[in-house]
């Protein structure tokens, strides 16, 4: 029907502009990226050199380095966060918790502040000299200073603390969004059959929840895969210390590859080669947990679609 | 209630309030510490001082924050603007006009948002400088605007709307393009909040691409000029305190004030 | 109708910012910028300059840029690659460590100043840093040359004279360092463990680098540098300096008084006279030599020099600008020499006054003139482009040496692979 030509033309006009962004800013860099991986290219000084940056990579201590590095963060901090998000969304999700809009706020506060001003932060509370230190003692919990920046275990603590507190509010949200949309129903229908209310958090809440579990997860598993801001920050010295933390323990692979840009000898075919490690790896995380928690990509989007939550 | 439920009420309140504290204390913390010196907040000093005229001058007369604050609005309101446009139409496309070949270009709008932007950072730097915008605010909004995390929030925002309203209008003869701006916008109004809030909170943060693209100094925004302040040779941590309090402050004011239509966006956003 | 209106929207989007935005400069005579970092010394001497070239010339316009040395090295990274010819500074000041690579890297950028400049006026191991092919490409500034700074007061307390300290070893250092902890309960010296600045001036000491002659990784029976990481797991292992990290702890160390010297280049002085309630307290010794036959008490560390850009908007004033102060002014030397304490590499400007002078703030000695002195004794080296690639590498390895999970050849080993592969 020409109705329906219509209505399909005007469809393509909606996303073009976004389209149209998307080809310049995001698809032609994607492109362009891969082909430099595929080159040596020093400066302005480019050779087609072919999968040889990909066996250097395959042989770079700091590659591997820089990927144990951005995996154990990986897997510290973001089921710790994400643990703590969900314990605190039960918990104000209680209607009978008085003030509940204040610590909602208060635990959702640290979200706004930019990722440079919460790293200089942290950087002076844990510095030698630093609140912390200051206060642990006053406490009698330590004697003497600890080196919480110059050790590669306490800078990491330091760390995922740090990340922790800004993103923890933040996940927060999405959940209690989430369990705020679960009808109270179920719950009495469960507590009329002898449920505790752990035991309905378990056998109702969260697999209501799962939706949003993987979208949290996903999300929290890219952006710490590409975690540059705090590392780099929180290091003493940037890109002209010979470390980036001590033991080079804040050189995750997105910090590396600034280096190899900005610090080394600027070899931009290299610096893409170790970026579409990143992105391989980003994928198959995501595939897999799409997969373990049953879904694909269009069932999720489903999942969400359906309405109420009995199934 | 019996004693047990009160004593687990109790840990619930110290747990939720010790939490609370850790989460405010360093609000408090940069508050005061745009009191003080830097020598006084190194020595753990936790009271208001009265260095905050001092700190103050310093950072709006040495380092011209208030430019820095003004590039940061502006660059900030631009993007809103603009990308609460380009991402929302392009929801409202792929949602509304459901077609094969539309829900294949979602996928690939979603698989992009997997890239590391250090991947994309040098050509994207090429690109801009062939479109003459190097060390212009346009080639931060033009690229933060591209947020495929405002789309997907977007189009998961629109999946439970009642599509019938719009039917009745087409009936009536309405244009799609009116339809949108006229009827689906005004109904949408808390998702397009939280869409702004995100959007405001990305923008005034960032720091990566206004750090790679902007060149001269009096282009900076207020993320870059306190970076530029905490690398410097000697630091004064009074005057990065207050530069911190005062950039984040405008978040803080922008989150309270449509804090409401925020929460239930989200909510809205992620209905089952 | 309405779809013209959406239709108009979207050109509407897409066009504007072409129109509202774009605020690039466009390749116009403006004032000769200049990109460079540290406000107290390279950005003041650079300020000193521009006011004695603009008392003879009033029509010349400058515009400095500060940034933050990883900021300057970064936008000249991206501005270069993207070959863009607007936005460009005039003169940028690059560390000697980096220069190499940027030439390299970026072939026909930089102005060949070969005949612009007589090199044979300035310090060798400066001017060979820039050269490349046979041209000169920039203008040798500062001399890292490296001195042992340190409090004659303290020392004198811990039972040590100046004699005890002249041309010494670096184990007779760190001997004195265990001796003056023992007596004091203080520290010598401050030092990061994964910092390899002392790790350099070692190497130099030794007419020794990262690189053989021909530029190739020498660390394997590399005997400067592995004397160089023994001396660093016994600074660790007797526990011989005072834990710094970053470059304001650092300077706090010596400030405070928690340390009694420091060691490194002499572009320190400014910071050290920013403790004004030590002044006359202070004393420079030469830089202590490594055990090996070949090294000697002088060194360097760090050190720039500024490069004029071949597509800057105003680069022939800008090199004009150079040769008239940097080329040739004696008095400007004489100048920065005193205001911060800078060792110009023009060594017709080392015969002038200020390079006699008796310095109140070290004791009424002429420093100078020994730091002149040991700045022609530094051991050349070819720096090459990759020192900080083999500077990550080296400290890669050096935390497991220091805990003894693997040996002095074992980390040497994985060092040199390293750099192997950073290299490619």
């Amino acid at each position: 029907m020409a109705n329906e030509k219509r209505l399909d033309r005007i469809g393509w006009y909606f996303i073009t502009p976004a389209c149209v962004l998307l080809l310049f800013f995001i698809v032609y860099p994607i492109f362009f990226s891969l082909y430099l991986s595929f080159t040596s290219t020093k400066g302005i000084v480019s050779q087609f050199v072919g999968v040889k940056n990909y066996l250097r990579m395959f042989g770079d201590p700091m590659f591997f380095l820089a990927l144990e590095n951005t995996f154990r963060l990986l897997l510290i901090q973001v089921p710790i966060m994400l643990l703590l998000s969900i314990t605190f969304a039960a918990i104000l999700n209680n209607k009978s918790i008085r003030f509940r809009g204040f610590f909602r706020t208060a635990l959702f506060l640290p979200s706004v502040t930019s990722l440079i001003a919460y790293s200089i932060l942290f950087k002076m509370l844990f510095s030698y000299d630093g609140l912390v230190n200051n206060t642990l003692i006053k406490l009698s919990i330590i004697d003497a200073p600890l080196q919480w920046m110059s050790e590669p275990r306490l800078a990491t603590f330091v760390l995922v603390i740090a990340m922790i507190w800004r993103w923890t509010g933040y996940n927060m949200i999405f959940y209690l969004s989430a369990m705020q949309n679960i009808s109270e129903d179920l719950y009495e229908a469960a507590s009329i059959d002898g449920s505790s209310k752990v035991h309905s958090f378990f056998t109702i809440t969260i697999p209501l929840l799962k939706p949003i579990i993987l979208f949290t997860t996903v999300m929290s598993t890219i952006g710490t895969l590409q975690l540059f801001d705090e590392p780099m920050n929180l290091s003493q010295g940037g890109t002209t210390a010979s470390m980036i933390g001590p033991d080079n323990c804040f050189l995750t692979l997105s910090v590396y590859i600034y280096n190899i840009c900005f610090k080394y000898t600027p070899n931009f075919g290299y610096a893409a080669t170790v970026s579409y490690a990143i992105l391989i790896i980003i994928a198959l995380l995501t595939f897999i947990q799409f997969r373990l928690s049953g879904d694909r990509e269009e069932a999720m989007r489903k999942t969400l679609e359906r309405k109420g939550g009995v199934r | 209630m019996n004693i047990r439920k009160k004593g687990q009420s109790l840990l619930l309140y110290l747990f939720l309030s010790v939490s609370a504290f850790f989460s405010i204390f360093p609000f408090f913390w940069i508050v005061i510490g745009s009191t003080n010196t830097a020598v006084q907040i190194q020595t753990g000093k936790l009271s208001f001082g009265n260095q905050l005229g001092r700190n103050l001058h310093k950072l709006f007369g040495q380092s011209n924050m208030g430019g820095a604050l003004f590039n940061s609005a502006k660059i900030a309101v631009l993007t809103v603007v603009l990308s609460l446009l380009v991402t929302s139409m392009a929801a409202y496309g792929f949602q509304m006009y459901k077609s094969k070949a539309r829900e294949r270009t979602y996928s690939f709008f979603l698989l992009t948002m997997m890239i590391p932007f250090a991947s994309l950072m040098i050509p994207l730097f090429q690109i801009i400088v062939v479109f003459r915008l190097l060390n212009s605010h346009m080639a931060i909004v033009l690229v933060a605007s591209i947020s495929v995390f405002m789309v997907f929030f977007f189009r998961q925002s629109f999946v439970n709307y009642q599509t019938e309203i719009l039917q009745a209008a087409r009936v009536d003869g309405a244009g799609e393009a009116r339809i949108f701006f006229t009827i689906f916008f005004p109904s949408m109004k808390s998702t397009y909040a939280a869409g702004a809030i995100y959007s405001f909170m990305t923008s005034w943060n960032a720091y990566l691409w206004p750090l790679i693209v902007l060149q001269s100094n009096d282009k900076r925004t207020s993320t870059l000029l306190i970076s530029s302040l905490s690398s410097s040779y000697t630091p004064d941590f009074g005057v990065i305190m207050t530069g911190i309090a005062l950039a984040t402050l405008p978040v803080i004011v922008v989150f309270f004030a449509f804090q409401k239509q925020f929460v239930q966006g989200m909510v809205g956003s992620v209905k089952q | 109708m309405k779809k013209s209106l959406l239709l108009l929207l979207v050109c509407l989007v897409l066009v504007t910012p072409l129109f509202a935005g774009g605020a690039s400069e466009t390749k116009q005579a403006g004032p000769i910028k200049i990109w460079a970092w540290d406000p107290n010394f390279n950005i003041s001497i650079m300020n000193e300059a521009i006011s004695r070239y603009q008392a003879k010339h009033p029509e010349a316009t400058f515009e400095v840029v500060e940034l933050a040395k990883a900021d300057v090295e970064q936008k000249l990274h991206t501005n270069l690659a993207s070959r863009t010819k607007e936005g460009l500074p005039d003169i940028v000041l690059i560390e000697d460590y980096n220069v190499q690579k940027y030439l390299t890297s970026y072939p026909g950028q930089f102005a060949d100043l070969s005949s612009a400049f007589n090199y044979n006026d300035f310090v060798g191991y400066k001017a060979d840093v820039m050269k490349l092919d046979g041209k000169y490409y920039g203008v040798p500034f500062d001399s890292g040359v490296a001195g042992f700074f340190y409090r004659t007061d303290l020392l004198k307390k811990a039972g040590f004279t100046a004699q005890d300290l002249e041309n010494i070893t670096w184990d007779r250092f760190a001997d004195i360092a265990k001796e003056y902890k023992a007596k004091t309960g203080q520290y010598l010296i401050a030092n990061d463990k994964s910092d390899g600045g002392l790790f350099r001036i070692m190497l130099q000491s030794a007419g020794s680098w990262y690189f053989d002659n021909e530029g190739k990784p020498a660390l394997v029976n590399n005997a400067a540098l592995m004397e160089a990481m023994k001396l660093y797991k016994r600074f660790v292992a007797e526990d011989l300096a005072l834990p710094s990290n970053g470059w304001n702890e650092w300077v706090g160390s010596f400030n405070s008084g928690k340390v009694a010297s420091v060691i490194t280049g002499v572009w320190i002085i400014g910071s050290i006279k920013a403790g004004v309630d030590q002044s006359g307290l202070w004393a420079v010794a030469p830089t202590p030599r490594l055990s090996l036959d070949k090294s000697v008490n002088a060194s360097n560390l760090g050190g720039s020099s500024w490069f004029v850009l071949q597509n800057g908007a105003n680069r022939d004033k800008a090199i004009a600008f150079m040769q008239e102060i940097y080329g040739n002014d004696k008095g400007f030397y004489q100048t920065i020499l005193m205001n911060n304490g800078a060792i110009g590499s023009y060594m017709p400007a080392f015969s002038g006054d200020a390079f006699k002078a008796l310095d109140p703030f070290f004791g009424n000695k002429a420093i100078f003139t020994d730091l002149s002195r040991w700045a022609s004794m530094i051991p050349k080296v070819n720096v090459g482009q990759y020192t900080y690639e083999a500077d990550a590498a080296v400290m890669a390895v050096m935390e497991d040496y220091y805990n003894g999970k693997t040996t002095l050849e074992q980390a040497v080993k994985s060092a040199e692979n390293q750099l192997k592969n950073s290299i490619q």
